[in-house]
């Protein structure tokens, strides 16, 4: 539905319900002002009663009195003294006139004359015509309201024909009594009882329409030209309605003098002749309204700010949605497009291995080509394997899934892995590289490993990927002081003379499948999604990664990481108080290796080439202190260090044991270096540890050469049981032992393994290798159940995990179920090698 | 387009919620209340008309300003002989009709004591809106009553007739003889009427009382001896009886169909609603009642017309605009609320008040602005020389009985000019 129409429903439905409440009310509101007027009705024929009541009891009184009178035989004036006796109100009075003269006496003198009692009808018109005036006991002898002609207020009479004693002709002489009462007072008894109709005014009129008693609002003299006055209605309908009211009873409703709409209650007097008593009342005193507008402005106000507040939901909703539907859709391209290029980037190496593997089944004869193709499958399969584990990665990373296992390591370790991963790389693509490490002091950290050898990995990986041949690599790592308690500024920069980036790109380097490209590296292979999970990473472990480049001519990253201080750290590391001579042209390598060495107890002397070593070292022999140790760079401008060495031994000292330096892997130089008297290899970054290492063995075993690369004779024998249900896997692994002359036993599942181990005996396996994923009993639950198992030999086998289950929370999780390490799949025969002499050695120490 | 139409409903979503509220607060310009306006009072108004509408109408407009007073007018039976009484009496009135003559008649002096000095400064009556002539002052300089209305006399005119036939209104005297003629030729047997069954307010009263006054008016020494109703007074009728004998001996009035005419007030207005009667001759307080009684007029409902009152053209110079007052209010010092009652007159008297009430009773308003009103507009037109005002120039109610019952016999042809003008003083 459009919005429109949802704006126009809503309005409709609020307009609705608005006028539905203010029908009802108004409809309510009618029935109630209905009802009110029939009790207006009622009071109004109540208070007829009253009247009459009234009328009759005033009425019986005058009856009384005229009886008594006739009885008597009563002159004037003693008539009037029997009036003044027996009357009790204070404002009544009497008149009693002659009917010839209407003059006569009043029961009261005049105010302004306290002796004249008489009183005269003479000049008024009210008793011209008498005939309203029936016979004692007969009606209610009433008359209008008058003047009174004694004390000229408003009143009315009651009226009575008496026959008196004229003392003069001594015969009787008819007159009238009247009961005078002040309409004052009647008015002030003569109002409605009930409170709510306090503004009912009431109104006598006779046939005429004439007024006896008049209410305030009541205009003119006759209520007939009142209601012609205001109202309008034609004669005949008007003549219709004066019968109506003097004759039934009833209501209508009729304008006032102020234009006000009126309430006009009539009933007839029932014991006069033609009278009509009339009650009216504002109508807006008696329409009760129950149309609360209060209620009905807040329930107007209440819609319409729902109504805003829904209308303001419904289009932050919709803009949400729609956002929601632009990044769904953007998700679902970018999804189409990541799925593309993982179909690109995973087809390319497959492409290679299947063609390689093709070419390699086809050439079987050939040892050559076929080692050449195993060569290049290898590298394929590396790229594939990194290929995977990065978009598991950013899977992992963008699902939010992604999780650090912090774990007690040392940094020396990484950096030297570090070193020795790029070494090869570096070595093929012949560029200059420089790790420097300096106040490098704490050595174990606690933080996830894996992650941070990642994101070292990735950076330094992609400067060596980037810089052309003769280009220039170099690495700084160095430890500050941190902000935050207990960690560790680990400031990581490596900056490379490579291709550089454009602005454009950095714009989006963190993206994933984001690679620079340019016509001199356009053959570089890469996932590109190193950068984007580096960022994650870094983010992840709330550190910061910066990045300065310039196309064409180099880039600088630069990661910032606040980490942990693990408990454990090496015993105070000293060595004996010695003199050592450190030789490199690298000034700032010798300004921290000195540094490094000084705060080992050693005092260093630093030499910029071999020449000027040689003379150090001469001059010393001279004098008769040689430097304890030498320690020397391999690559220097002027005399290499193999050069040196030989000098030094030659020319000048030939037992100071001499350390080289290199950055390099020395194998390739440990032939030549022996021969030319070097004593043993120190990899930079020159760590504290690594000197203090190497120093102590130096000194300490100074005949014992360095451990053959290639001798796997400490493995010889081994014998390892595998829980691996997978056949090729266990064929692989089997297979890839035996090179190095282990015995391996297969369990097919976990449940397998427990048996073997609980009825093997002591000492039938060095270890166990044990795959997760199993049937029956997996890996996790095995490994417990062997923790669990009486024997103490079985129970506390060394197990480590070789899954392809490669996560670092997978990592953790065979840690927690007691196993002592983990390899993950696809196996890296080094690595296995590696920490199969982990184990070894722990197990011998 | 979907914002606009958003905006539209909204204000009709406001609109209809403002319009569930506010009521429209009346205006109340002109007169400001002095006095707390939550004050309660009765005030009673007492007086010798059976109705006073147009009195009560200005209570409901006062009530506007005064919510809580209670005002009501009471006629008074026998009223000038119990007014005297009523005054000090239990239930004083505030405020009653007075009269000029009540003024130094020692029967009414009870009346008079009680009357408060309207012109005294502390009552802040704006007397300066009634024209001068009408306010009466005593030998102090003291005003005691004020007029609330007027009364004069001349014709209703049937404007709408007058078109119709061709005829302008005459303004001279020659010109109401040509115009009689004229109406006459056309079949309209008595082109002026008026009341002639009895002397009181009759027609030819109308016509000759105020020539009389403009003769005497002209002469201190002759209203001094018709106040006087010295015989010798008699020669100063002669000219207004003469016009009225002229009147109906040139045909202008027929006194046969005048005498259909059964009282002086209805009949007369409903007779001149009849449409066919050019000049109906009445007093001002006759035409008060023509308002009314348009709706009682099946004729006049049938075919309205438009109609004016006007001076009647007795000479060549026009006629005479005889200002007088009809009824006087004077506020009865010895009453409850007296505060609320000066408030109320206060309120009363002003141009705006008096002449809503005049408007309503149709009655000539005693304020100098005649022209709210267009049936008495002509009156405003009258020059102020030929205006004329019996209390200015002193004349009596003896001297007005006589001028009317002469030219009542005179144009009923009783008597003849000359003797009625020898009969001066003894007429009954």
């Amino acid at each position: 539905m459009k919005k429109t129409a949802v704006i126009i429903v809503n309005v409709f439905i609020m307009i609705a319900m608005l006028t539905f409440v203010v029908l009802y009310s108004s409809s309510e509101s009618r029935r109630t002002t209905q009802r009110q007027t029939e009790h207006f009705e009622n009071t109004t024929i109540t208070m007829e009663h009253v009247t009459e009541n009234y009328l009759e009891g005033e009425q019986r009184i005058c009856d009384v009195w005229a009886r008594y009178i006739n009885s008597k035989d009563m002159t004037i004036e003693e008539a009037a003294s029997f009036i003044q006796i027996s009357h009790v109100l204070p404002n009544a009075s009497a008149h009693i006139v002659y009917l010839d003269t209407l003059s006569g006496l009043s029961t009261r003198a005049r105010h302004n004359a306290p002796d004249d009692y008489s009183v005269s009808y003479g000049r008024m018109d009210l008793l011209n015509d008498v005939s309203w005036i029936n016979e004692i006991g007969v009606s209610i002898n009433i008359s209008r309201a008058y003047t009174n002609p004694v004390n000229g207020e408003q009143s009315i009479a009651f009226c009575n024909y008496v026959t008196l004693h004229d003392p003069e002709t001594g015969n009787p002489r008819e007159a009238l009594m009247l009961r005078v009462l002040p309409l004052s007072e009647l008015e002030q008894k003569w109002v409605f009882p009930q409170e709510e109709f306090e503004n009912a005014e009431l109104s006598l009129i006779d046939a005429n329409g004439d007024y006896i008693i008049k209410g305030p609002s009541f205009k003119n003299s006759s209520f007939f030209e009142f209601y012609r006055s205001y109202n309008t209605a034609n004669s005949a309908s008007a003549q219709e309605l004066f019968h109506q009211i003097t004759s039934q009873t009833g209501s209508f409703t009729m304008m006032n003098s102020r234009g006000e709409e009126s309430i006009l209650a009539y009933t007839p007097v029932a014991a006069t002749e033609g009278w009509t008593l009339l009650s009216l009342m504002p109508a807006k005193d008696l329409s009760v309204k129950t149309e609360n507008w209060l209620l009905i402005g807040f329930v107007s106000a209440g819609l319409l700010i729902l109504f805003v507040f829904d209308l303001a939901v419904m289009l932050y909703f919709n803009k949400k949605l729609q956002m929601a539907a632009t990044e769904a859709a953007a998700a679902s391209r970018a999804k189409t497009e990541f799925l593309s290029t993982m179909s690109h980037d995973i087809r390319t190496p497959m492409n290679a291995i299947i063609g390689l593997t093709l070419l390699a089944e086809k050439n079987l004869d050939d040892k050559e080509s076929v080692g050449e193709f195993l060569r290049k499958i290898t590298m394929a399969s590396n790229h594939l394997l990194t290929l995977i584990n990065d978009i598991l990665d950013i899977s992992k990373v963008e699902s939010g899934k992604l999780n650090l296992s912090p774990l007690t390591f040392s940094i020396v370790e990484t950096v030297e892995n570090l070193v020795n991963l790029s070494q090869p790389m570096i070595k093929e693509k012949n560029i200059g590289f420089n790790f420097r490490v300096s106040q490098m002091d704490i050595e174990y950290l606690y933080a996830d490993q894996l992650r941070l050898n990642q994101i070292c990995i990735n950076i330094l990986s992609n400067a060596i990927k980037y810089t052309e041949p003769g280009g220039h690599v170099s690495v700084d790592m160095r430890e500050e002081k941190s902000e935050k308690p207990g960690c560790v500024r680990l400031t990581y920069r490596v900056s490379d003379t490579g291709i550089g980036m454009s602005p454009e790109f950095m714009a989006q380097m963190y993206q994933p499948f984001s690679r620079q490209t340019d016509s001199r590296v356009n053959s570089i292979q890469g996932t590109g999604l190193g950068l984007a999970i580096t960022k994650q990473m870094v983010d992840l472990m709330g550190g910061t990664i910066d990045c300065q480049s310039e196309l064409g001519k180099g880039t600088t990253f630069t990661v910032i990481l606040d980490l942990p201080v693990a408990d454990r750290q090496r015993e105070d590391m000293m060595l004996d108080p010695m003199d050592v001579l450190i030789v490199d042209d690298d000034e700032v390598l010798l300004e921290t290796a000195a540094d490094t060495l000084a705060s080992l107890g050693v005092t260093a002397d630093r030499a910029g080439s071999g020449p000027e070593a040689l003379g150090m070292i001469r001059r010393r022999h001279e004098m008769g202190k040689d430097y304890s140790v030498v320690i020397l760079d391999w690559k220097m401008p002027d005399a290499d260090g193999l050069e040196t060495i030989r000098r030094i031994r030659t020319e000048a000292d030939s037992n100071t044991p001499i350390l080289l330096i290199s950055a390099y892997d020395w194998s390739d130089i440990e032939d030549m270096a022996k021969e030319a008297g070097a004593n043993g290899f120190v990899s930079k970054p020159l760590f504290r540890s690594s000197l203090y290492d190497k120093i102590n063995a130096l000194l300490g075993t100074e005949a014992k050469s360095v451990e053959p690369e290639n001798d796997y004779s400490d493995l010889q024998g081994m014998s390892i049981l595998i829980a691996e249900d997978n056949d090729i896997n266990w064929e692989i692994i089997s297979a890839m032992l035996g090179m190095f002359g282990i015995t391996a036993e297969r369990a097919e599942n976990g449940r397998l393994c427990v048996e073997k181990m609980t009825q093997a005996k002591k000492g039938s396996y060095a270890l166990i290798f044990m795959d997760i994923q199993m049937p029956e009993m997996n890996g996790l639950e095995a490994t417990r159940a062997i923790r669990a198992l009486d024997n103490p030999w079985a129970s506390s086998i060394p197990i480590i995990a070789m899954t392809a289950d490669a996560f670092s929370e997978n990592i953790t999780e065979c840690l927690n179920a007691g196993m002592n390490g983990h390899i993950a799949k696809p196996i890296d025969i080094k690595l296995v090698v590696k920490e199969i002499r982990r184990i070894k050695e722990e197990g011998r120490s | 387009m979907k914002k606009l139409l958003c905006i539209i409903l909204l204000i009709c979503m406001l609109g209809l919620l403002t319009a569930c509220g506010s009521k429209q607060q009346e205006e109340t310009a002109g007169f400001k209340p002095a006095l707390d306006t939550n004050t309660s009072c009765k005030i009673t108004v007492v007086g010798s008309y059976d109705n006073f509408e147009a009195l009560e109408a200005e209570f409901d407009r006062f009530n506007k300003f005064y919510p809580k007073a209670q005002l009501r007018y009471v006629k008074l039976d026998d009223y000038n002989n119990v007014l005297g009484t009523a005054l000090v009496g239990n239930d004083k009135p505030n405020i009653f009709f007075s009269y000029t003559w009540m003024i130094g008649d020692e029967q009414y002096q009870p009346v008079a004591d009680q009357m408060e000095i309207l012109s005294d400064a502390a009552l802040k009556l704006d007397l300066s809106c009634i024209r001068p002539g009408l306010l009466k002052k005593d030998a102090e300089g003291r005003v005691l009553l004020v007029p609330v209305f007027s009364r004069t006399y001349g014709m209703l005119v049937n404007n709408d007739l007058f078109q119709k036939e061709g005829l302008s209104v005459p303004t001279t005297w020659t010109e109401l003889m040509a115009v009689c003629e004229a109406f006459r030729s056309k079949g309209y047997t008595s082109p002026m009427m008026g009341y002639s069954l009895k002397s009181s307010s009759c027609l030819m009263n109308t016509v000759a009382y105020p020539l009389f006054l403009a003769t005497l008016a002209q002469n201190t020494e002759a209203l001094a001896l018709a106040n006087q109703l010295d015989p010798a007074a008699g020669q100063y009728m002669r000219p207004a009886l003469e016009t009225v004998e002229r009147l109906i001996q040139n045909g202008c009035v027929d006194l046969s169909a005048c005498d259909e005419i059964g009282d002086n007030y209805t009949k007369v207005i409903l007779r001149f609603f009849e449409g066919d009667v050019p000049m109906m001759i009445c007093a001002g307080d006759t035409v008060s009642g023509t308002r009314k009684r348009e709706s009682q007029s099946e004729a006049f409902t049938k075919s309205p017309f438009k109609y004016t009152f006007s001076p009647i053209p007795l000479t060549e110079d026009g006629g005479y605009f005889i200002d007088s007052p009809s009824v006087q209010f004077s506020i009865n010092k010895s009453c409850d609320d007296l505060e609320m009652t000066n408030e109320f007159m206060r309120f009363l008297i002003t141009n705006e008040e008096l002449n809503e009430m005049a408007s309503v009773k149709r009655l000539v308003t005693p304020t100098t602005d005649l022209s709210f009103d267009s049936v008495y507009a002509p009156f405003g037109q009258v020059p102020s020389e030929r205006t004329l005002s019996p209390e200015v120039l002193g004349i009596t109610d003896p001297l007005t009985v006589q001028i009317r019952i002469a030219s009542f016999q005179v144009g009923k042809g009783e008597i003849t000019v000359d003797e009625a003008v020898t009969k001066y003083g003894s007429f009954q």
